[in-house]
Formats: C-alpha cells, structure tokens, sequence
C-alpha cells in the first residue's frame, strides 16, 4: 500500500458513482427529449440531465477529496480542492464577467 | 474514444455555429468519460492520484481555453481544429509503443514525494506490474496545453493526453489510456461549467448528442471487438483527413452543406 497508488476502495467508489450518474443523467436527457414536444417541460429536463452530466465529474472530485481527506493524506485533500476551486473560479468569472462568445 | 472530435465538424457541416457545437461537444465528450471510466476503475488500470494531480493543470489550461475562445476569431480555431485532426490521423497511422528506459533511482523527484508509482494488473501474465512514473513537470506543462485545446475546440484531446502519459510520464500503454479517459471528465467539466453560465450550451442540440455519444460508445466498444483494428484505423484516418479537409476549406470561408 505504501509504495503504490493504488486505492481499491476508493477506485470502486468513484466506479459506482460514475456508473450509476451516468445512467441517471441519460434517462433525464432521454426522458426530456421525449417530451420536448409537450412544451417546457422536456426542454427543462433535457437542461437538467445536461447540468448533472457537468456536475458528475465535479461531485467525483468531492468525492476524492473527502476520501484523502479521511485518509488523512492532506496533501491530496488540498489538489482536490485546488482542482475545485479552479472549477469554481470558472464558473464565478463566467457569471458576472460574462465574457462574450461571438 | 475520441468522439469530440466528430462531433464538431459533423455539426458545423449542419449550419450550426462553431461556439454552439464547442459547447454541446463539450457535454457529450463528459458523457462519455463518465460512461467509460467504471470498467477501468474496476479494473485496476485507472492512477487516480496522477490523474487528480493532472487535473490541477488541465482545469486551469480549460478556463484559459474559454477566455481565449471568446477573443480568438472562428478562422482561427477552424485552423486549430484542422491541425489537431491531421495530427490525431497521423498519431491513429503509428501504433503506440511502449516505451523502455533505463531505471533512474532518483528518489527526490515529483512522482516518488506524491506517491504516483502503482501497479496495473496484466491479465496475460497473471500479476501485478509495478511501474514507476516519470518528469511529473513535463507532464503538468503538457496538460496544461491539452486542457486549453479541449476547452477551445470541444475535445477530449485525447490525442495530446496520450502522448503526455506515454512519454513524458512514462506510464504503460493501459494506465494512460484508463487515465486520460477519467481525466477528461473533469477537465471538459471545468468548462463545461463555464459555458453553461454563458449559456452558450444549447439543450436542443448538446441533449441529443450527449445521449447519442453515450449510446454509441455502448454499441461501438461491441462493434470494436468484431472488426479488424487495422482496416478501422485506415477508416478512422480516412474520416479525420476528410473532416480536416473540410475545417480548413470553411477557415477559408468555403462552406458546404446547409447555411445557416
């Protein structure tokens, strides 16, 4: 353990988290898309599954952190909180500098 | 897979605008680094403490990407785009090698102070091959670059991913594909964020992709296993030149198909 990355149980984790996201934010899409033609509706859910597909890889990230968090391995804490943040730091720059796309 | 990179050209043929189709391939280039990453975790072939240490450099190379896609002209990332497409089917033309180097016993480096050497399972041999990582730095500067690359044209950029793992990093062959396909997530993540704040993700268009991706990954990784990797490379290679062909032929203002 010591001497390798390895992690198995924080590996199987991360596995079932992304496994079972996926499926979630795939129904939603499919189920929106199903209904786009009922209005608002479908066209907010297909929103919906789009903003959990973004947010899974983000909620991974979480994940690995309280992980090495527990672990008490603070050094990997903070890189997945430095990865967060920049995330963050996006997010918070495209909302009030809204920088232009054309 | 890369799928991000048909999925830009493929829509841009059908009159949608660059920015738009960067954003919805964005979504769908997540939907399949989620999709994928389980088997590999399962597996044991994913590093998960270099792909978070990675990740510092991709997510930061990503939001330089979406600032620079606001102030780059379009004839400038359709060249880019064209680039990277000839050189993704120069990259498919030469089979990767793993690469073999003397040990270095170097044990003030990077990778030795963040515990980045691990073992991989090798289902031939039956064990476990431990491998020792190499030029951490390197690796991070490369990253940098394929996380701005991703973020501006709407790919995994896989395509320098890989090269960064197999020879700066010197990881074998099956640990950088598992943990170039996880990293990605969270690198087109990072400006996926991003451009949903812009709103610049279309649900009409990024929704259908997403699903779309998600559903051919599941029938190609099938698919894959009954033909023949050669005459799929030659296809590959034929399909990356032609749409190549076509970024550079609408850099410069020749446009085929439907206008929008």
């Amino acid at each position: 353990m010591s001497d390798s990355a390895r992690h198995p149980e924080l590996e199987g984790l991360l596995a079932h988290l992304l496994d079972k996201g996926t499926w979630l934010a795939s129904a939603v899409i499919a189920v929106g898309l199903l209904l786009t033609g009922a209005g608002n509706v479908g066209t907010s859910l297909v929103r919906l599954g789009i903003a959990l597909f973004i947010g899974l890889p983000i909620l991974r990230v979480v994940v690995m952190m309280i992980v090495f968090w527990r672990d008490r391995d603070y050094r990997f804490g903070m890189i997945a909180l430095f990865v967060l943040s920049v995330i963050g730091l996006g997010a918070l720059c495209a909302t009030y500098l809204g920088i232009s796309l054309h | 897979m890369a799928s991000g990179i048909f999925i830009v050209p493929l829509l841009t043929v059908c009159g949608i605008s660059l920015h738009k189709a960067v954003a919805a391939s964005i979504v769908s280039v997540i939907a399949c680094s989620c999709s994928g990453a389980a088997p590999f975790l399962k597996l044991g072939l994913t590093n998960v403490r270099i792909a978070l240490v990675l990740e510092m450099a991709t997510t930061l190379g990503a939001l330089s990407g979406v600032f620079l896609s606001g102030v780059l002209p379009a004839t400038a990332l359709l060249l880019l785009f064209a680039a990277i497409l000839l050189l993704s089917a120069r990259q498919m033309l030469a089979r990767r090698r793993e690469q073999v180097v003397a040990e270095e016993a170097s044990l003030q480096d990077w990778a030795t102070a963040l515990r980045l050497h691990s073992t991989y399972p090798d289902a031939a041999l039956g064990r476990d091959i431990p491998y020792r990582v190499k030029r951490v730095p390197l690796g991070l500067a490369l990253m940098y670059a394929a996380g701005l690359i991703s973020a501006l044209l709407g790919i995994g950029s896989g395509v320098l991913k890989i090269p960064a793992m197999d020879s700066a990093l010197r990881l074998p062959i099956k640990v950088s594909s598992a943990t170039s396909n996880f990293m990605i997530g969270v690198t087109a993540a990072a400006s996926g964020v991003a451009y949903f704040a812009l709103g610049a993700i279309d649900p009409a268009i990024a929704g259908p992709v997403a699903l779309g991706s998600v559903i051919g990954a599941i029938i190609g990784a099938r698919f894959l296993m009954a033909v023949s990797g050669d005459r799929l490379r030659v296809f590959f290679v034929v399909v990356l030149v032609l749409l190549a062909g076509q970024m550079l032929l609408s850099a410069f203002g020749i446009h085929f198909g439907a206008h929008t």
